[in-house]
């Protein structure tokens, strides 16, 4: 591979790429807008919901329940409408995310030993909030019911090891920054080459003496500084501005990043080849991400699939992409417990770029 | 020319001033011209003369910085929808859709400028069978060949029968016999009442052209019929064949009385002060050199007429 | 106007020609809604179960036993295996192996036939917020269960046991889960889906159609012909609206028929308001094109423009509710927000023309308005 060929092959993409000022600016630009859209609205932590309470029984029983409540962080009582006729157009104009009934008789039935329901009513047409609701409610009512400490029992102290805060945005950012990566890396490397095979530049390139590994390599690089430039710049501000804590070493998070570009890099190089026309490719780079964000565990939960899908899940790269930076960064992991996904981010590497690598030779020579 | 005002008023162009750049480039730097109703009307110059952007003012496709144009009878800045019904205009890069058939392409843009159904079937039929295409119907545009493809625009530009075609370049890149054919069809149309500008930097093509304009640099230099263009060029054109035409040339510039030589293909131009010995002393000036030339006294061209235009320009 | 409408035709008819042939554009284009669908509303939950836990049972007693049985029974935990030390959990933890301990001290049968209390220890990994705040809640629950029903058991096992304790009642939650009893996540997604796959036909359209105009330089032959530029937004608009309501159609059957999506509400209104979505969605993919210099940037900009912003803040999938003030203001200035309203209002609410009507009239603005700026930017854009 000659040296200076190279240098070439990557100027010349600098070249293109600083023709296109809106492009660069744009390239910039995304990281922030996604920042803010998913560290403020994926991240959001659900608490403060909305509640209207209803108070039937009115006893001091029913008022230290309803007290409790107020009390809790989770819930912000907003309405305390006197029936449940009230509660439809309410939860209708999204008003309340849920209500608390507290039916009549309750402090009597307390006072005779029985259990005595609480109502609570959600929307399920928000599922999230809803069962993250109930949870809260739960919560507040076993406090309510906790007993004195007298008699057997098992008195449970919770402790949250890694984000004590349990601030989402913790966990996000981290994730993110693998996330921006790859939609900028897939972008525009899937991009690459069909523009040339469209122009039919491609062509004269090869009748150069420039050998296919100088033009895979000279495609790449600079697409592979600007995209680390990015993750660089979507680290820091991320960090900073979300104020996100760190706790992990540099090196597990740059090997982790490192590994998981050239996937990409791999993934949208693969795209270019097999597309004949920069609309296909678009469209590909299209069906590829948007499995990718939801299955990898970047926003939804894994554990919350059903359990067809789970072994799915580990034959994406993000997916362990993202155990490395939450590991790195969340709970201080280092290399030897990272070492699984780690590796598996590079087998996915030397595989797809293999891949990417073959069929260049064969795609391009037609 | 000094055409009277009645003639002026059945002219098909009428440029006045006009002026267009492109950033520091002044593409169109003042251009008046006149064209004739009926005419073949050549545009010719280099690479980089203006002749498209010309053109493309007159077909009100790009909006000049300054001046107007009158283009069958309505002004391109201030009413360029009553100029597009009566123009076709032909751009230099193909313009059909590679994907669509030759049919489908030339149904869509007639459909688009308001050919009615049973005139479309029938232009097509008429128009496709005359340029020898009526077998290619079905074939992809983006797979014909050079001629054709300039066939298929130049057809699709003729379905509403327009009073003045504007053709940008249409025969570059295409192979000399389907360059012919081409021209055929023009005289045709021609003879029929169209009045056609064409941009070309065919020397030859020239000579088929009613009225031809020099552009240079943003500047109409020289116009008016091909003869009357010849007749500019002072002396004599001598042709000189040689083994060596590079060293017949240097021969020849020095001559006695030989205003420009210059390389033609293989052959030695050589523009002398009028005299009728002139071919016979100048191969024999040639031969004492020992250079085994021929010369000949020949017609002059518009290859010559522009030759020496531009030098004497410059 | 025979004219106008002819000329119309001729664009929509060749808009399709382009991309029947095209047959793996259009595949993906009519295929990707419906695997999106269906992966969305097949994996995607918001329930939050089977929560990967490991027990550290020091003790290893019947009671202890009974007890960690507890959290198996739940549902909501499900206990993935054993350790034997703070460092065995640890390392679970950073694996990713568990998110919850439970430590059961030695000693615990012994407390629990004493009458008194054992320390028990649940450790929670923050990594997860959501379960661990959730998983918190119910290891709160699960243990004041238990150790109500322990009580009870001692008092009725040991004679003479002091009955300090208060025998007051115990309270239980009575959950009514209203428009989506079975709080099935995929209900709940579908109605915002179709949406979100809108703004994905959008994006594809982007990269398409103005941009080959301006690569094959048909615009120009175009600009000579009488077509006017509200023929031709129109006619490049009319095709992709049948491919976004073919792609709706398809999504909404499916919806019905395999994930049992109800229909409670009026299919005018959502007819209506789909219609005028499309409309202002496709308006907006055309003012990108026309505004971006190259195929990539449109590409982009569509991606960062028109689909983040509809995917994130329509509510769609994240509560509205839940976002800081400023972001709750900027969601109005998509489209999306008020489609996914009318959607799920529609869909699931049974909401009929009275109740969505601010959003529709919202609607009508955007297409309106969309258009009109795509008219008049592409004619900004022709006779340079």
């Amino acid at each position: 591979m000659n040296g200076k060929r190279l240098r070439l092959l990557i100027w010349k993409e600098f070249l293109q790429l600083r023709r296109d000022p809106l492009f660069l600016r744009l390239a910039m630009a995304m990281p922030i807008i996604q920042l803010v859209l998913f560290g403020y609205v994926v991240a959001a932590d659900v608490t403060n919901l909305k509640t209207a309470v209803i108070d039937l029984d009115r006893t001091p029983a029913s008022r230290t329940i309803a007290a409790s409540f107020a009390a809790s962080d989770y819930f912000n009582i907003v309405a305390r409408p006197d029936g449940e006729d009230a509660l439809r157009p309410l939860l209708d104009r999204n008003e309340i995310a849920l209500a608390i009934v507290i039916p009549a008789g309750t402090q009597a039935s307390l006072e005779r030993g029985e259990v005595a329901g609480i109502g609570i009513v959600v929307d399920g047409s928000d599922s999230s909030t809803a069962s993250v609701g109930t949870s809260y409610a739960s919560r507040v009512i076993a406090g309510y019911n906790a007993l004195p400490d007298a008699g057997p029992g098992a008195k449970a102290s919770v402790r949250v090891v890694f984000n004590q805060s349990l601030r989402t945005v913790n966990t996000m950012i981290p994730g993110l920054i693998a996330t921006i990566m790859m939609i900028s890396v897939l972008a525009i490397m899937s991009q690459a080459v069909v523009k040339e095979r469209e122009r039919g530049t491609l062509e004269q390139m090869f009748t150069t003496p420039i050998s296919r590994g100088e033009y895979l390599v000279g495609k790449v690089v600079p697409y592979m500084v600007l995209s680390g430039v990015q993750a660089l710049f979507v680290a820091t501000i991320g960090t900073l501005w979300f104020r996100v804590p760190f706790y992990g070493s540099v090196w597990v998070v740059l090997t982790g990043l490192l590994l998981f570009m050239l996937t990409n890099v791999g993934m949208g190089l693969l795209i270019s080849l097999v597309s004949r026309t920069r609309q296909q490719a678009q469209q590909m780079m299209m069906f590829v991400m948007l499995p990718t964000m939801i299955l990898s565990g970047f926003i939804f939960p894994i554990e919350s699939m059903p359990d067809a899908i789970k072994p799915f899940t580990a034959a994406i790269p993000m997916t362990h992409a993202l155990v490395v930076m939450r590991g790195a960064f969340v709970k201080g992991a280092g290399f030897d417990a990272l070492a699984t996904p780690l590796l598996a981010l590079a087998g996915f590497a030397v595989a797809i770029f293999g891949l990417a690598v073959v069929l260049m030779r064969r795609r391009l020579s037609e | 020319m000094t055409d009277s005002p009645a003639q002026q008023a059945s002219d098909a162009v009428v440029a006045s001033e006009l002026r267009r750049s492109f950033g520091a480039v002044k593409a169109v730097d003042g251009v008046s011209l006149r064209v004739p109703r009926g005419a073949i009307f050549g545009l010719l110059g280099p690479d980089g003369a203006g002749k498209s952007t010309l053109i493309r003012m007159l077909a009100t496709v790009l909006a000049p910085d300054s001046g107007d144009a009158t283009v069958a009878g309505a002004s391109v800045t201030k009413r360029p929808d009553a100029v597009t019904p009566r123009i076709g205009y032909m751009s230099q890069q193909f313009c059909m859709y590679p994907d669509l058939t030759v049919a489908e392409n030339i149904d869509f843009f007639a459909v688009l400028r308001g050919v009615d159904k049973p005139t479309r079937k029938r232009r097509a039929a008429e128009l496709l069978a005359s340029m020898g295409m009526a077998q290619f119907t079905r074939r992809a545009a983006g797979r014909l060949s050079g001629g054709m493809k300039q066939k298929l625009m130049l057809t699709s530009t003729l379905m509403h029968s327009p009073e003045i075609l504007l053709l940008d370049e249409p025969t570059t890149g295409v192979d000399p016999v389907s360059r012919r054919e081409f021209w055929t069809i023009l005289a045709e149309l021609q003879r029929a009442g169209t009045t056609v500008v064409v941009a070309t930097p065919y020397m030859d093509e020239a000579e088929r052209c009613s009225h031809v304009a020099f552009m240079l640099s943003g500047q109409i230099t020289h116009h008016g019929t091909p003869a009357e263009l010849k007749a500019l060029i002072p002396g004599v054109l001598i042709e000189v064949d040689a083994p060596d035409p590079r060293q017949a040339l240097a021969a020849a510039s020095g001559a006695p009385g030989v205003r420009s030589a210059h390389l033609l293909g293989d052959h030695v131009r050589v523009l002398s002060d009028a005299d009728a010995q002139a071919p016979e002393r100048l191969q024999a000036l040639l031969r004492a050199q020992g250079i085994e030339a021929t010369a000949l006294a020949i017609e002059p061209d518009m290859e010559a007429a522009f030759s020496y235009l531009a030098e004497a320009a410059s | 106007m025979r004219a106008s409408a002819a000329r119309i035709a001729a664009l929509v008819r060749k808009e399709f020609t382009h991309l029947f042939r095209d047959p793996r554009s259009l595949a993906l284009v009519l295929l990707l809604p419906v695997v999106e669908l269906l992966l969305f509303a097949w994996a995607i939950s918001f329930d939050v179960r089977e929560v990967p836990t490991i027990i550290w049972d020091a003790d290893g007693s019947a009671a202890s036993r009974a007890y960690v049985q507890q959290y198996a029974a739940g549902g909501f935990f499900t206990v993935k295996g054993s350790a034997d030390s703070y460092d065995d959990i640890d390392k679970a933890f950073e694996r990713g192996q568990a998110r919850v301990a439970v430590v059961v001290p030695a000693g615990f049968q012994r407390a629990q036939d004493a009458g008194l209390r054992a320390d028990v220890q649940v450790l929670v990994d923050g990594g997860e917020p959501t379960s661990a705040r959730m998983g918190e809640a119910y290891a709160l629950a699960l243990n004041q269960r238990y150790n109500a029903t322990s009580f009870a058991s001692w008092v009725a096992r040991t004679p003479g046991a002091s009955v300090d304790a208060p025998t007051t009642g115990v309270l239980e939650p009575r959950v009514r889960t209203w428009y989506n009893p079975d709080r099935l996540s995929s209900v709940f997604l579908i109605p915002g889906l179709v949406v979100v796959i809108i703004m994905i036909v959008t994006v594809q359209q982007t990269a398409v159609t103005i941009v080959r105009e301006r690569d094959q330089h048909t615009a120009e032959q175009m600009l000579v012909s009488p077509l006017s530029h509200t023929e031709l937004v129109v006619g490049k608009l009319l095709p992709w609206t049948v491919l976004a309501f073919v792609d709706m159609a398809i999504v909404v059957g499916l919806g019905m028929g395999l994930f049992e999506l109800p229909m409670r509400g009026s299919w005018a209104v959502l007819a209506a308001g789909s219609v005028l979505f499309v409309f202002a969605s496709l308006a907006i993919g055309l003012i990108i094109s026309s505004v971006t210099p190259s195929p990539e940037t449109a590409n982009i900009a569509a991606i960062m423009v028109a689909f983040l912003p509809s995917f994130l803040l329509s509510g769609f999938a994240f509560p509205i509710a839940s976002m800081p003030p400023v972001l709750q203001a900027v969601t109005y200035a998509f489209p999306a927000r008020e489609m996914v309203t009318i959607s799920r209002g529609v869909f699931l609410k049974g909401a009929g023309l009275a109740d969505v009507w601010t959003e529709l009239l919202q609607l009508t603005a955007y297409a309106v308005v969309a258009v009109g700026v795509a008219v008049r930017l592409y004619g900004r854009r022709a006779r340079r």
